[in-house]
């Protein structure tokens, strides 16, 4: 939005809370990226309360959190960049209803997003391959970097999934993969879940940030975390509160207040900013800011091969390449409900993370069947002979009454601010889903014919990715924002991350959200242009 | 002498479980980081009373450290947890002020290895076998989860973890004999490193 804005000519002022890393920030540190502070605060400073049912206790959690800093979670994602599908616009009309779920059309197609993500890919800069498969969305022309190097055991698996009839695809990634617009190509490190210091991960921090702020025309002000959304007698947005880097409250006037937090925190801030005339939260007179609220489906089983035992077979193994890059969609959308569900998702095969203290934590296990000693070195030691390849599962979560946001009065961050109070509860047609998946995906594993197979979950939720909150849709009656994202009761208010989706798709929505913002920011620039 | 309690202060039981998950967890977290103060910890010792060489610990309280980190990561074929300068590790990673809740709570824990080992074998932890210590953390271990000695032994298993496995600019993995032992060395931190310094500089949200 910022960019596209400011290329307009217009003025931007971009509050971020949290700090504005650069490249030399970016260390191979795990206990710095991956175990204190730097990325997500803490659950004891700004705690989001979560509790499963409306029955449940509320904990204080670190959860539905992503990086807290300048281009936000796309600085530590590992950048999985697959577009949503026609399906997915219009999952009411096409699957139908479902008992106990509010599934929606989106008021757009697929058709209209679509040259938003071509843009998208060529602004973040996203390596792919266009491969036909049966679930192929459509597309106009083909990624603008080649894939990345994939590890030879996606040959192995290429031929485990033919056999099982599936159609394996390169996974495109937000990584580029040769020199692109004065970034440097992609160094193979393996560590993508921390910052890049190549600037070769597509996070919004190396790409659409420094366009932005060459334009002259962005007032990037990190450490600044908005408190309310102020608005004048008639009912129009007119400033924002915020706390500076030293704890001050500030008053940002502006025309056009366009909010981006995160589905969990943009529902949140608009809950807090509470005036005579909205009293339920700004753009909530109609009490659907915080509902509908979706995660990710997430279901993970791991398969280990063990280096000294495959030396003549697969003396490949322990090649050090990280990137893997296969994923399977054919189970999508499944032709009848058979199994439970219509709608699906996506499985990504990867290695496992290499952190190594994750890693030894993960096998030294706790309680009763946790390990020290001995056992536990033997384990590592094992560990250091083995490469574990695992699939994740990006699973359609299904819009209910029960998983929603509201704001906990009672318990305020250390800004003095309540805190996002989140309700879990899952349809159960999630869990036949993702269970159904993960065996699919074990099935692929199991061809490898691995030295050890671990189920990890059939029942998660990834809580990075986030939507619904703020859902858009052509009728007033039964979502926040119009169609172009902007809201229904506040016409100078617009919300742009995943919080306008009334699905949450079968895939990761990253890329999804940039090519929406895109999107809603050109109509937005063609608006104030006409003086609207 | 008392039983080791944690001390009162405004969290619940469920909130100890939580923080500890993070800490165990893939990502984040530890204790809180004033936004207002940037300055790196510069808390006093509290090893300075009594003239101990060590910043968190006395120097009894560091030779029972020692003696459970070496039976979590005992030196066999590889090396142990005391080659790796384990306990120097977590004596000067509990002086940040990310840690200051966790030392309030792992500090206690230390005391109450040698007071289980005292009631148990009539000796102090760093005088009973290799077997008996292993008892004794074993009985720590298997303690009802939300309990005091459980929540120790998690802080304990995941400090002499972050000890062998993290950075050596934070005081273990000496050598890297860490990372060799699990196999890590594709993508360290330059020589020159000062993992401690980062910590602070980025502390604040």
């Amino acid at each position: 939005m910022a960019l596209q804005l400011a290329r307009a000519g217009f003025k931007v002022a971009l509050l971020e809370k949290g700090a504005h890393y650069q490249r030399e920030d970016f260390v191979h540190d795990e206990i710095l990226n991956s175990r204190r502070n730097f990325f997500m605060p803490l659950p004891w400073d700004e705690p989001h309360l979560v509790r499963q049912g409306p029955n449940g206790k509320y904990s204080r959690t670190n959860s539905a959190w992503t990086a807290n800093c300048v281009g936000g979670g796309t600085v530590h994602m590992s950048g999985y960049f697959y577009r949503l599908k026609p399906i997915d616009f219009r999952m009411r009309s096409e699957l139908g209803p479902v008992a106990g779920a509010n599934v929606a059309d989106w008021p757009i197609r697929y058709e209209e997003l679509a040259p938003f993500y071509d843009m998208a890919e060529e602004e973040l800069g996203v390596s792919g391959a266009v491969i036909p498969h049966p679930f192929a969305e459509p597309r106009s022309k083909p990624y603008p970097l080649p894939p990345l190097d994939a590890h030879p055991i996606c040959k192995q698996l290429d031929i485990a999934c033919r056999k099982l009839g599936y159609h394996p695809l390169p996974t495109a990634r937000g990584i580029i993969s040769r020199a692109y617009r004065d970034r440097s190509a992609c160094a193979y490190c393996a560590l993508c879940s921390y910052g890049c210091e190549v600037g070769a991960k597509s996070g919004t921090n190396s790409s659409l940030i420094p366009a932005a702020l060459a334009t002259g025309n962005v007032d990037l002000r990190p450490r600044s975390m908005a408190r309310s959304i102020e608005v004048d007698d008639d009912g129009q947005a007119k400033s924002v509160v915020y706390l500076d880097a030293q704890g001050v409250a500030r008053e940002q006037p502006a025309k056009i207040i366009v909010i981006s937090c995160t589905a969990v925190e943009s529902a949140r801030l608009l809950l807090n900013s509470t005036s005579s005339k909205f009293p339920n939260g700004l753009a909530n007179n109609n009490g659907l800011v915080g509902q509908n609220l979706m995660f990710s489906s997430f279901g993970e089983a791991r398969a280990t091969f063990r280096v000294s035992k495959r030396k003549q077979s697969w003396p490949w193994l322990d090649d050090p390449a990280p990137f893997v890059q296969r994923s399977l969609q054919d189970f999508y959308v499944m032709p009848d409900g058979r199994h439970g569900f219509r709608k699906g998702g996506t499985l990504g095969f990867m290695w496992t993370h290499p952190n190594p203290i994750f890693a030894a934590v993960r096998l030294a296990g706790s309680g009763s069947s946790g390990v020290f000693g001995k056992t536990l070195k033997d384990r590592l030691r094992e560990y250091r002979d083995s490469r574990i390849l695992q699939f994740e599962i990006y699973g359609e979560f299904l819009p209910t009454a029960g998983t929603y946001l509201t704001v906990d009065n009672s318990v305020k961050d250390v800004y003095g601010i309540p805190v996002a109070a989140i309700t879990v509860g899952r349809h159960p047609t999630d869990f036949k889903m993702t269970k159904f998946l993960v065996e699919r995906g074990e099935d692929v594993l199991k061809a490898l014919h691995p030295d050890g197979l671990e189920r990890v979950t059939t029942g998660g939720e990834t809580t990075i990715l986030q939507h619904g909150t703020c859902r858009f849709g052509n009728d007033p009656a039964t979502s926040v924002l119009d169609k172009n994202c902007r809201a229904h009761e506040v016409p100078n208010l617009y919300v742009v991350d995943g919080s306008f989706m009334p699905s949450s798709g079968g895939v990761p929505t990253t890329l999804t959200i940039v090519a929406n913002a895109f999107r809603v920011g050109q109509a937005l620039a063609q608006t104030m242009k006409r003086g609207g | 002498m008392p039983r080791a309690r944690r001390r009162a202060n405004r969290f619940s039981r469920r909130v100890f479980i939580h923080r500890l998950a993070f800490l165990g967890g893939g990502v984040v977290l530890i204790g809180p980081a004033c936004k207002r103060d940037s300055s790196p910890a510069a808390s006093t010792p509290d090893a300075a009373a009594t003239a101990s060489p060590y910043r968190t610990f006395t120097e009894p309280e560091f030779a029972i450290l020692s003696a459970a980190c070496e039976r979590i990561i005992p030196r066999d074929e590889d090396p142990g947890a005391i080659d790796a300068q384990v306990p120097q590790y977590i004596d000067l990673m509990l002086q940040t002020k990310e840690l200051r809740k966790a030392k309030a709570e792992f500090v206690p824990g230390v005391l109450a290895l040698n007071r289980r080992s005292r009631r148990r074998f009539g000796k102090d932890f760093v005088e009973i076998t290799d077997d008996q210590r292993d008892e004794v953390l074993n009985q720590f271990k298997d303690s009802p989860s939300g309990s005091a000695e459980a929540h120790f032994f998690e802080l304990l298993m995941v400090f002499t973890l972050e000890g062998l496995l993290g950075d050596p600019s934070y005081g273990g993995n000496k050598d890297r004999v860490g990372w060799a032992l699990v196999g890590f060395g594709t993508s360290e931190p330059p020589p020159a490193y000062d993992g401690t310094r980062h910590l602070h500089a980025h502390g604040a949200h």
